[in-house]
């Protein structure tokens, strides 16, 4: 993985023994973690009494790298291996390192998530309710006496949702199930290549 | 049921036997040409100098035959009833049967036109699917998502303005999709629904 020169830097303050004692270490890089899964921008995520000794610009600078690398590795689905030899190369000892591997193990799922919802694309049906009518007759027209569906799709673009309405008649809607039956039926087929 | 005629209405009609039975054949068509595509002034004028009566009187004949076979058709009466409320009229046995003819001829084409005039919710038209597998974004590099993304087209009105969707769902919500409206077809097998069907004519 590329790291950027200040990324660097700051990953190496925080594998720095003289810099983050034993004890401070895991506090760190759990405050990381939750900075980007939880917190939302808390700006006092860092205000730790454990970490109060330290010089704060120094922990930023830590704070902004270490997001920085697990934010990388997430992107590239990096194995133990790759996360291993950066880490080395940036002086971590083994301990550090096994520390900070662990912790990213048991967050990756939802960083992958949260990751994944960044992102464009059409609008995301989530569900769909349905309502048999029966016309007698309106306005202009006695004795229409025609059944019809009105269906509604709940879709979602970007956390705003919006409802699809339209009507449409019992053959029209066999011809959509119909439709959306071979749609799930070449989702299955792909899934068996 | 039988189609209550005002007054003013019986006026209108009443020019109607003054002319031969092939001219209200005539006004017939006119009428039918009116209700598709709207009035044209110039034909009363025309038909007025033709047959040597006033333009007012055509076209109060005129509007006269359409009022009456639009409330026929609107209310789907039967010969007999269309026959008894024409009666009412006191023509002729002969403009009689041309006034019935006109009307079994052009009920249904009527009845189209009018359901035009109803306000309309967006109807089906067509859907278009297609699988795809988004493999990497920006922030994440090595992702296998399978999405179904559809085109939904919907007519707006009955002229025909189509409106298009493009939408997006995953594999299980597509089978969700499929469950809720299969059962959505068969509500209107149910006997509760035939009954009502049956019953309500």
């Amino acid at each position: 993985m590329e790291l950027s020169e200040s990324v660097q830097k700051g990953l190496q303050s925080l594998g720095d023994q003289t810099v983050l004692d034993r004890c401070s270490f895991p506090v760190v890089v759990d405050a990381c973690f939750r900075s980007l899964l939880f917190s939302r921008g808390d700006p006092a995520v860092l205000d730790l009494p454990e970490l109060k000794h330290l010089d704060k610009i120094l922990l930023k600078q830590i704070h902004a790298a270490a997001t920085t690398f697990i934010l990388e590795a997430v992107k590239h689905n990096a194995d133990k291996s790759t996360i291993s030899f950066s880490l080395e190369e940036l002086t971590f000892n083994t301990e550090r390192i096994e520390t900070f591997y662990t912790t990213f193990q048991k967050h990756k799922k939802d960083l992958e998530l949260i990751l994944s919802s960044i992102g464009r694309g059409p609008a995301h049906i989530k569900d769909v309710s349905w309502r048999l009518q029966y016309q007698m007759k309106n306005g202009q027209l006695d004795k229409v006496n025609e059944p019809f569906y009105l269906i509604s799709l709940s879709t979602e673009t970007g956390g705003a949702s919006e409802d699809v309405d339209f009507s449409c008649t019992a053959e029209q809607l066999q011809d959509l199930v119909g439709k959306l039956k071979d749609a799930a039926k070449s989702v299955e087929k792909a899934s068996q290549v | 049921m039988l189609l209550v005629l005002t007054e003013e209405h019986r006026e209108h009609l009443s020019m109607l036997p003054q002319v031969e039975p092939s001219v209200v054949g005539e006004f017939g068509r006119i009428a039918l040409e009116f209700l598709r595509r709207g009035t044209s002034p110039k034909i009363y004028e025309g038909a007025a100098r033709k047959l040597g009566v006033s333009v007012e009187a055509v076209q109060q004949g005129v509007e006269g035959l359409m009022f009456l076979l639009m409330e026929s058709s609107k209310h789907t009466i039967s010969e007999v009833d269309f026959m008894d409320s024409v009666l009412i009229l006191g023509f002729g046995e002969e403009l009689n049967q041309v006034l019935l003819q006109l009307y079994q001829d052009n009920k249904v084409q009527i009845r189209r036109i009018l359901s035009q005039l109803i306000p309309s919710q967006p109807a089906f038209h067509q859907l278009e699917w297609r699988l795809d597998v988004q493999l990497a974004s920006r922030s994440l590099r090595q992702r296998l998502v399978p999405t179904v993304t559809m085109r939904l087209m919907l007519s707006e009105s009955e002229e025909g303005q189509r409106s298009t969707r493009v939408l997006q769902t995953d594999p299980s919500t597509l089978l969700h999709l499929i469950s809720t409206l299969e059962a959505a077809l068969a509500a209107v097998k149910t006997s509760h629904s035939r009954r009502i069907l049956r019953n309500i004519k």
